[in-house]
């Protein structure tokens, strides 16, 4: 990972948790939210492992926006930094 | 002001979309429809757009609920007949959507208070079942440069349009005059199939939602005819009229016109 | 000479008004459908001496007042 991606990471705007919904709702929530931000602005999320990790990442990016990292938490849920990149 | 949970949850599908996504659910949220006749057009258009989520919806009709109604007017159940059909209709359509707001009109369209209950709303539906109702709607909506969908529906065949002020043909443009009473059949004499309500109106209801939310392409400039025994759907090309009365260069009609009722459909 | 009527293409005889072309079609209440030929309305005024070409395509556009 760039330094220069540590350093937008750095700059999160907002965080969310999804790991109480199921889907459609987790990417319900977690569109609805990065809609509410800036173009540029860093959402962190933080997601299931199974279903929701496969899903959100790639529903985000079909979106237009920018999936920045995943990170494993290794207790069952992961960390998902998404940049808006597009309206 | 962001959307509750309960609205992401109710509104997820729209919201997934990404033609609407949360920033066209607001849309919706925020806009107005007048219905005009809570009958066999109407029904179907009043429940998809309370369940959509249109802030607010206006609904007129002079009629009450009758046994007959309830073949195809599916917004109306047996318990309401003797109703007015503008109660049935705003019952049913905050049970399906308790946080719309709901306006009833227990009145016939005239042309004495046609602008004044158009102008509230940005997009309007004609679900009459008479000429005179349907060019009165044109007319106004011509002069007060209001987006309508026209519709109508007889025996197995539909067909509807949509205007949009300046930029497509009216129904005058295509349809000069109305023709006299009882020239032309209506489906109360003629009969409809149920269900052909349910097509037509939830295309109305369908051109409603992607005009409000700035979507794909409307049907301007386009007449589709739907015929059911044959399942054929057409879409006919309309030219603008520039001598129609009401949207040509120089028009004729400059205030809404009451025309006279067929007898039958009184 | 060839005409494509709602959509669907004919051998039809020259010199056909769009009159003839109604009465040959077995148009519903003739007196009250609106006409267009390659997407011009033909007022109906002009029925009756509208001549229709090779490859003309006409449709008839008919009065709906349900809603009921």
């Amino acid at each position: 990972m760039s330094d220069r991606i540590i350093a937008e990471i750095n700059e999160i705007k907002e965080k969310i948790d999804i790991t109480h919904l199921v889907c459609p709702m987790t990417f319900v929530k977690a569109k609805a939210t990065i809609e509410e931000l800036e173009l540029g602005e860093i959402l962190e999320i933080r997601l299931n492992d199974g279903e929701p990790v496969q899903n959100v990442p790639r529903s985000l990016k079909e979106d237009g926006q920018k999936v920045l990292k995943l990170k494993d938490n290794l207790d069952g849920t992961y960390t998902l930094y998404v940049r808006k990149d597009s309206e | 002001m962001a959307l509750t949970d309960d609205q992401l949850q109710r509104y997820s599908r729209h919201i997934i979309l990404k033609e609407i996504g949360v920033k066209g659910q607001k849309r919706l949220l925020n806009s107005s429809v007048l219905i005009i006749g809570a009958g066999g057009l109407g029904a179907p258009v009043g429940l998809y757009l309370a369940a959509a989520g249109i802030g607010k919806i206006g609904i007129a009709d002079a009629d009450d609920v009758d046994l007959s109604n309830l073949q195809r007017q599916v917004i109306h159940s047996t318990a309401d007949i003797g109703k007015a059909k503008v109660s049935s209709a705003k019952e049913s359509m905050l049970a399906i959507n308790p946080e719309i707001e709901v306006d009833t009109y227990h009145d016939f369209v005239s042309a004495s208070n046609i602008l004044d209950m158009i102008r509230k709303y940005d997009f309007i539906i004609d679900g009459t079942d008479n000429f005179p109702a349907k060019f009165l709607i044109n007319d106004a909506c011509v002069l007060a440069e209001k987006p309508f969908s026209h519709a109508g529906i007889i025996r197995f065949k539909g067909q509807l349009m949509t205007y949009a002020p300046g930029k497509s043909p009216c129904y005058r443009c295509v349809f000069k005059t109305p023709p006299p009473p009882d020239a032309v059949p209506t489906c109360k004499q003629a009969g409809v199939i149920g269900a052909m309500g349910g097509v037509i109106g939830s295309l109305q209801a369908m051109e409603a939602v992607k005009y409000l939310t700035g979507i794909g392409d409307l049907l301007t400039g386009y007449l589709l005819t739907y015929d059911a025994l044959k399942m054929e759907f057409r879409k006919i090309k309309l030219p603008f009229d520039k001598d129609c009365a009401v949207c040509g260069e120089h028009p004729a009609i400059l205030s809404p016109i009451d025309y006279e009722q067929a007898v039958c459909a009184i | 000479m060839k005409l494509t009527v709602s959509g669907k293409t004919n051998d039809y005889s020259e010199k056909l008004t769009v009159k003839e072309l109604i009465v040959l079609e077995n148009i519903e209440t003739p007196e009250y459908v609106s006409v267009s030929v390659n997407d011009e309305f033909v007022k109906s005024g002009d029925f009756e001496t509208h001549l229709l070409r090779d490859g003309d395509y006409v449709e008839f556009l008919y009065f709906m007042g349900g809603g009921c």
